[in-house]
């Protein structure tokens, strides 16, 4: 039954998409994916009777769209949706341009909603399905240095997988955001790390934060890719799976530390938070 | 209020930015206000002081925000306080609002938002001095049926809040995100809440929600008067806070939202620490 079942995967030429992807043919199962690159994608995947390569570039709806149809085609179904793709960019908001800004919210935020938009149809129609949108704990903690943009992104792919849980469960289609902490994977790679074009020296903090990233946790991440594959995996077999799943024993622990802070906040200024209704309406 | 500031406040022709443009001017504070169309801002704020510079901007747009920055620095030689006030509500599933729908709300809440930080940025650094208010919603911390991009929306706002707060502090600049929960201003009016154009009716959940918030409209708790005055009272703060909450119904949605994740988080936490490498 498992086996049967069909998933599409987006960025997965390489990181945590491409160990996903290989995990799931080894177990058999029918795998959609897509690159901007396909050969890249081959090449990384190799050939597979029930692989299904698909050069999509995540920020055009019709390329979205023509993908989930060669999709339907070949498998006649869609069970699970991986939102992968995605980038880092560290750099202070000055710092960054609109129109860096923008792309990557473009890949990080747009190209989900893309995805999430034109497999939904289906999925409706199918009254089943699970998305997983994979976010960061960088979505649920903006204790980043320098990170604004990118946990600007990841915060807004928590926000509309909230929501988006909520109005798709009477009609049978489940969904989860994945929060991991730092996995090993290529992310803090030069290339793949995306930086200001017009640093400006004078954010040292932001500087620093860059460097400790690229050049000391880059390679040392505690996380093991293949371990949040494999829990991504379980996860989609659950019959009640979690609507925040946070990845790595970093991310629970800034989690939990998000959490007081904001706790913190509202108990020191509950008494001017809680003061705003109309006198009559009272507290 | 004590000392005399410059104020920069966008979406400031109704609502909270207006109120809080109304109590600034009222106080004798100097304050430069945008708006999209500043023929409406002048007949809003009906203000005849120097201290009121009205400004015509597409915050979307990089070059209007600068020029706009660029007067107010003109006019007042400072920037004291900056509120990132201009945004408006979306409504429908992910599936229902265009990918133009979607990027439309971003455009003036996120985007907008990030041109007068990115503009106003160099200023208050050179002054080594200055405090970005920046105005989410108790959506961005709790998420609901029907408004998933509005949500996502204001969670960015929050993110980017969080992470500038600390970017700026070398600077001395502080940066405050308020989340406010249902205030009694237009924000439910047809005129300013975007409902999805191209419903679907299988989403009757979202109409319903839908119905039952527009319902609300001139019903909301909240005194927007009561808000604005809460939000000029940071600036005067040595120690604001990073995240303020206003309303009681923000404080309750926030700590049912904190309870159910707090609990989530514990069930899973078996999952959640198993995935490190094995040495």
């Amino acid at each position: 039954m498992e086996n049967q079942k069909v998933w599409f995967v987006t960025g997965a030429s390489k990181g945590l998409g491409l160990t996903l992807v290989k995990t799931l043919l080894n177990n058999g199962i029918n795998v959609a994916a897509t690159s901007r690159n396909l050969n890249d994608l081959i090449k990384a995947v190799g050939e597979h009777e029930n692989f299904l390569p698909l050069s999509v570039d995540l920020i055009n709806e019709e390329s979205v769209e023509t993908a989930v149809s060669q999709t339907l085609s070949k498998f006649g179904q869609v069970d699970v949706v991986v939102n992968n793709a995605g980038y880092g960019m560290v750099g202070a908001l000055e710092e960054l341009s609109d129109k860096e800004s923008r792309e990557n919210f473009d890949v990080n935020v747009f190209g989900s909603l893309n995805v999430i938009r034109k497999v939904l149809p289906q999925l409706r129609k199918q009254q089943s399905g699970h998305i997983f949108n994979i976010s960061s704990i960088g979505g649920f903690s903006g204790n980043f240095p320098g990170f604004g943009i990118y946990c600007a992104t990841k915060f807004a792919v928590v926000g509309f997988t909230e929501s988006l849980a909520a109005e798709v469960k009477s009609m049978g289609i489940k969904a989860t955001v994945v929060e991991p902490g730092y996995f090993r994977t290529a992310f803090l790679t030069q290339g793949s790390l995306a930086v200001p074009s017009a640093p400006i020296d004078a954010y040292k903090e932001v500087r620093e934060s860059q460097a400790v990233h690229q050049n000391d946790i880059n390679n040392q991440q505690p996380g093991d890719p293949a371990k949040a594959v494999e829990v991504i995996i379980e996860a989609a077999k659950s019959e009640n799976p979690p609507l925040h799943l946070f990845l790595g024993p970093d991310a629970y622990q800034i989690a939990d530390a998000k959490i007081a802070d904001v706790q913190r906040d509202m108990a020191n200024w509950k008494y001017l938070a809680t003061a705003t209704n109309f006198d009559e309406v009272g507290a | 209020m004590g000392m005399k500031k410059v104020w920069f406040i966008t979406g400031a022709s109704k609502g909270l930015g207006l109120s809080l443009v109304n109590q600034l001017l009222k106080a004798g504070q100097s304050v430069a206000a945008t708006s999209r169309n500043i023929d409406e801002l002048k007949k809003a704020v009906n203000a005849d002081t120097g201290k009121f510079l009205p400004l015509a901007v597409n915050l979307a747009d990089e070059k209007s925000v600068e020029d706009a920055i660029k007067a107010t620095i003109a006019k007042f030689e400072r920037i004291d306080v900056v509120i990132n006030n201009a945004g408006y509500g979306i409504g429908g599933s992910i599936e229902e609002l265009t990918d133009a729908e979607t990027r439309n709300s971003f455009d003036v809440n996120v985007f907008g938002t990030l041109n007068v930080i990115r503009k106003a940025s160099p200023y208050l650094r050179a002054q080594r001095s200055g405090h970005i208010i920046n105005i989410a919603s108790i959506a961005g911390i709790a998420g609901a049926t029907g408004w998933a991009i509005y949500a996502a929306t204001k969670s960015a706002v929050i993110a980017l809040s969080e992470v500038s707060a600390e970017d700026l502090k070398e600077f001395g600049v502080k940066v405050t995100v308020v989340a406010p929960g249902a205030f009694r201003t237009s924000f439910l009016t047809t005129d300013s809440l975007i409902l999805a154009a191209n419903p679907i009716a299988e989403y009757e959940e979202v109409r319903a929600i839908h119905s039952k918030y527009l319902k609300m409209d001139g019903q909301q708790v909240g005194d927007p008067e009561k808000a604005a005055a809460a939000m000029i009272s940071l600036a005067s703060m040595p120690n604001p806070p990073v995240h303020l909450l206003l309303g009681n119904d923000a404080f309750q949605r926030a700590n049912t939202k904190i309870e159910a994740l707090t609990k989530e988080f514990k069930d899973w936490k078996a999952i959640t620490i198993s995935t490190d490498f094995d040495n």
